[in-house]
């Protein structure tokens, strides 16, 4: 993830603007600065050319941005803008701001070590204390997932499949009971589940900083542990985490690191856990749920071709319930990982049109898969429930 | 913070005037980056008619430059602010004030997005034709100001057919509403469509009262695999000779289906010379027997194969796959020079066999898919490499292009309008009485010639790097 090497990528823009289109950032700014390709113009001339000095406009531009993908989703050159912009930040030397010094803690301290609950309650206190936003910051279960949960976990009848399932961060620390509904539905369905010891953070919110550092120390400490699994897949709730694992760690790491093997093994097998369970089939009719929900599409989509329809069939089957779409399901919430932290009203703005949209629908619960996403919009919507697919199949089964 | 800033803060609120050269550099050009970049001094975002007037009257006042800008989609360099000066960005300006049903009519601000306003009038049922293919993101005042066409000219002609009324504002800021709701009008000189195509040169557009249709009941997607490109260009004389009017007629070289089959699903053959996409309209009875006559035609004219697409979302992969052509091609190539010349239909063949023999003789690629069913070819010069040499090169086969449509009896801008890209050529087409007479209306309206200076006719160095 070196911004030279990118240097030819950026060529491929033809300037055609569909990213207007789509890019969350530009559609509340009405700005073409902040548009996607405003920002690629930008990052050749300051960063490559260096026609143009580094200010801070430059840098501020370059960081008013979700890394959210829509751009690169919707580009027709086929341009990984997302890395692009993330590579610039790294190439300016990390993000850095009031929070700055706090984050780097959290990334490298915390994140990356596991089972030390007492450093994560005095992290939230220190976040408080900063006063880095009033609210919205998550507040952390008591017990992380990986305190109760460990090991292998195996079904009671036939063992279908193996998977390791990856716990991300979100998981861990904020909602065991999403890991905890993803254990058990999958086992109910005759998978063995196994959760690896020593897994840290999948690296892309040190990435998304531009601490390609602490991404890449992430990326190998889980790829070292993963890649001699003997499974037959691995599994995780998080869009983001399977984002990382699937396509951005092969980038973060040199192209001739030693490792890229290993990140080539891992990558094959990595599923998002309803898309790998709708894939797989379910073995066990699930009861009925007298509910009526609607799906929001996190961004980070793409890596997989059947992440986006996989909680449509999946819950199809649950028999009393009723999907009601929104519009544009797919539209960004406006959480960008942690960037809602630092972007305050601009988050604020682009998640009002969700909130519409979602309350358009009339469902009483929203699921999606990505916990940023279930965290920002469960913030506003008090009066709904928001979840994991897998966790609403859990509830149909009975199990959570 | 500079005078102008502060002037301008006087008139509209900070946060929407712009001069951090950051900003400057992001306004300094649109789609033909490659052709002329230039930093205006200032960036505005008004939200009413008003704000649009009241920067007007002090740029009038000090003389200085003014260039609407919708959403920078343009191929012409319309938008570039060659002289520097305000941009006006009118994207804030996009609200849709009415849809007249009993009327057919829409008034809407120039800064609405196209695809957003087709999603509106179709959720009533109601249809607006003109389909730019950067319909996702650009605005009506840019395509009312250049008279923008697409896929289904052929059928429904351009966006000009579909404007009544606009609201302008001129150069001294006076505001101005031009044309009428009623579907007749002999009230004077027609200023709307004046107006209409004046790519920022007379004023600025700030709402246009557009007419609707009534949206077809059924849709029909084709495609036509055809063995050669002689045969394409002789199917699509034909069937417009013989009266069938498909709402859209599309030539595709072997090329363009590769690079569409990145969005088309699932892909379809890339080894014929030429393909042609349809897509008929009306009725479902009226559907079925057109895309059967067509698809008899076709064969009869023993083509490689006919297909109908039935599948509503493999349809909509072609459709979504034509739009993003142009853009796709720089995954190939690392330039693209898309000229637009139209011809009249019947001449499409010989027009597409001068394309051919002109890429052989000057040793370069010239690409030639799009609109043709209108007469409309777009060839685009393709950069396999960019040097000095082959920018010579394209220069030169767009003075042949250029040429050629002219010979036929055709027009150097079917849709794009002319900007800087083809300023240079519009006497070629239009000789000098008529360029002058062009140049005294625009001074009627614009006497200090403050309004997009240095387009559609060159005035200095503006075309140069
Ligand atoms: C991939 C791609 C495909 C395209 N396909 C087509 C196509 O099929 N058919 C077609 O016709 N064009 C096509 N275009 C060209 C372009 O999109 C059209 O010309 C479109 O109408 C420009 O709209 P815009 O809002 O981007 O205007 P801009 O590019 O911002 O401006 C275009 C011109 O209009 C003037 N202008 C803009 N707004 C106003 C206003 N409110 N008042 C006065 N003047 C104004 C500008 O000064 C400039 O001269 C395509 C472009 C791309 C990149
Ligand atoms: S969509 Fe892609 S090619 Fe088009 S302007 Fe944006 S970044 Fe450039
Ligand atoms: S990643 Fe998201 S916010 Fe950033 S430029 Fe792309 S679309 Fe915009």
């Amino acid at each position: 993830m070196r911004l030279e090497n990118y240097a030819e990528a950026l060529e491929k823009c033809s300037h055609c603007g569909f990213c207007q289109a789509t890019c969350p950032v530009y559609l509340e700014d009405l700005l073409e600065t902040h548009l996607t390709r405003s920002r690629i113009n930008l990052i050749r001339s300051a960063l490559i050319d260096k026609s143009l000095p580094v200010t801070r406009r430059v840098k501020e531009i370059i960081n008013r941005c979700l890394l959210c993908t829509n751009c690169t989703h919707t580009c027709p050159g086929g341009l990984p803008c997302d890395e692009i912009i993330a590579a610039a930040r790294a190439e300016l030397g990390g993000k850095s701001g009031s929070a700055g010094a706090v984050k780097k803690f959290i990334l490298r301290r915390v994140l990356n070590k596991r089972g030390l609950a007492g450093i994560m309650s005095r992290v939230g206190s220190t976040i408080q204390k900063l006063n880095i936003v009033k609210a919205e910051v998550p507040t952390l279960a008591a017990k992380p997932f990986d305190s109760i949960y460990s090991g292998t976990i195996s079904p009671k009848g036939k063992i279908r499949s193996r998977v390791a399932y990856f716990v991300g961060c979100a998981s861990n620390y904020i909602y065991p009971d999403t890991g905890e509904a993803v254990v058990k539905v999958l086992v109910h369905n005759g998978v063995e589940v196994i959760i690896p010891q020593g897994q840290v953070c999948c690296g892309l919110p040190a990435m998304a900083e531009g601490d390609l550092e602490t991404a890449r120390n992430s990326v190998s400490v889980n790829m070292k542990i993963l890649a001699g699994m003997q499974v037959d897949a691995i599994v995780t709730d998080c869009t983001s985490c399977g984002m990382m694992l699937k396509v951005k760690a092969a980038k973060v790491l040199p192209g001739d690191d030693p490792l890229q093997n290993q990140v080539k093994a891992v990558s094959e097998k990595i599923w998002e856990a309803a898309d790998y369970l709708n894939t797989l089939g379910l073995q066990d009719q699930p009861g009925p749920l007298n509910e009526r929900y609607t799906y929001h599409v996190p961004c980070h989509r793409a890596w997989a071709p059947t992440i986006v329809d996989s909680p449509r069939h999946l819950l199809s089957a649950v028999s009393g319930s009723e999907l009601v779409e929104m519009e544009n399901p797919g539209k960004c919430c406006g959480a960008g990982g942690s960037f809602f932290m630092e972007n305050r009203q601009l988050s604020e703005r682009i998640r009002s049109h969700k909130l519409e949209d979602i309350a358009a629908t009339g469902a009483g619960t929203v699921i999606t898969q990505c916990p940023s996403c279930r965290f920002y919009l469960g913030v506003k919507l008090k009066d709904r429930k928001v979840m994991h697919p897998l966790f609403f199949l859990a509830k149909s089964y009975g199990l959570v | 913070m500079n005078a102008l800033a502060k002037d301008l803060n006087t008139l509209i609120s900070s946060n929407r005037v712009r001069t951090d050269p950051e900003d400057l550099f992001a306004y300094s050009n649109d789609a033909t980056f490659y052709f002329k970049k230039s930093m205006p001094d200032a960036v505005v975002l008004p939200e009413s008619s008003e704000e649009v007037a009241h920067i007007l009257k002090y740029a009038f006042h000090r003389e200085i430059p003014v260039t609407p800008r919708g959403a920078g989609s343009g191929l012409s360099g319309g938008c570039t602010p060659v002289h520097g000066g305000i941009v006006i960005d009118m994207k804030r300006m996009r609200r849709v004030l009415e849809l007249d049903r009993s009327n057919m009519t829409s008034e809407v601000e120039a800064g609405v997005v196209l695809s957003n306003f087709h999603r509106t009038v179709e959720k009533m049922g109601l249809f607006y034709p003109p389909d730019p293919q950067s319909m996702s993101v650009c605005t009506i005042g840019g395509n009312v100001a250049t008279r923008a066409g697409g896929p289904r000219g052929v059928k429904y002609g351009t966006t000009e057919r579909y404007v009544l009324g606009l609201e302008a504002v001129l150069s001294d800021g006076s505001i101005i509403k031009c044309g009428s709701k009623s579907v007749k009008n002999s009230a004077g000189y027609d200023i709307t469509h004046l107006m209409t195509g004046s790519e920022g040169t007379l004023g600025v557009i700030t709402k246009a009262t557009l007419r609707l249709l009534s949206l077809p009941a059924a849709r029909k997607t084709m495609v036509v695999i055809c063995e050669t490109t002689d045969q394409a260009a002789a199917i699509i004389s034909e069937i417009i000779a013989r009266g069938m009017v498909p709402a859209v007629l599309e030539f595709l070289q072997r090329g363009a289906v590769g690079l569409m089959n990145y969005y088309i699903s699932p892909p379809l053959v890339a080894d014929a010379e030429a393909y042609l996409l349809l897509q008929v309209d009306g009725t479902a009875a009226q559907v079925e027997a057109e895309s059967a006559g067509i698809k008899d035609f076709c064969l009869q004219m023993k083509v490689r194969d006919v297909r109908i697409i039935e599948d509503e979302r493999e349809a909509g992969s072609y459709w979504e796959a034509r739009s993003a052509l142009h853009p796709l091609i720089m995954r190939v190539f690392k330039r693209i020079i898309t000229e637009d010349v139209s011809v009249p239909r019947n001449l499409l063949p010989e027009m597409v066999g001068s394309l051919t023999e002109l890429s052989a003789a000057l040793g370069i690629n010239i690409g030639f898919s799009g609109h043709a069913g209108d007469g409309n070819v777009h060839p685009s010069i393709l950069f396999a490499e960019v040097s000095p040499e082959m920018e010579e090169k394209a220069k030169a086969a767009v003075d042949l292009i250029i040429k050629k449509a002219i010979d036929l009896g055709g027009t150097i801008s079917g849709e794009h309008g002319i900007g800087i890209h083809k300023s240079e050529y519009l006497p070629w087409q239009l000789g000098d009485v008529q360029i002058d007479l062009m140049k005294r209306i625009k001074n009627s309206f614009d006497p200090k010639n403050i309004m997009n200076p240095g387009k559609i006719w060159p005035e200095g160095d503006e075309l140069r790097q």
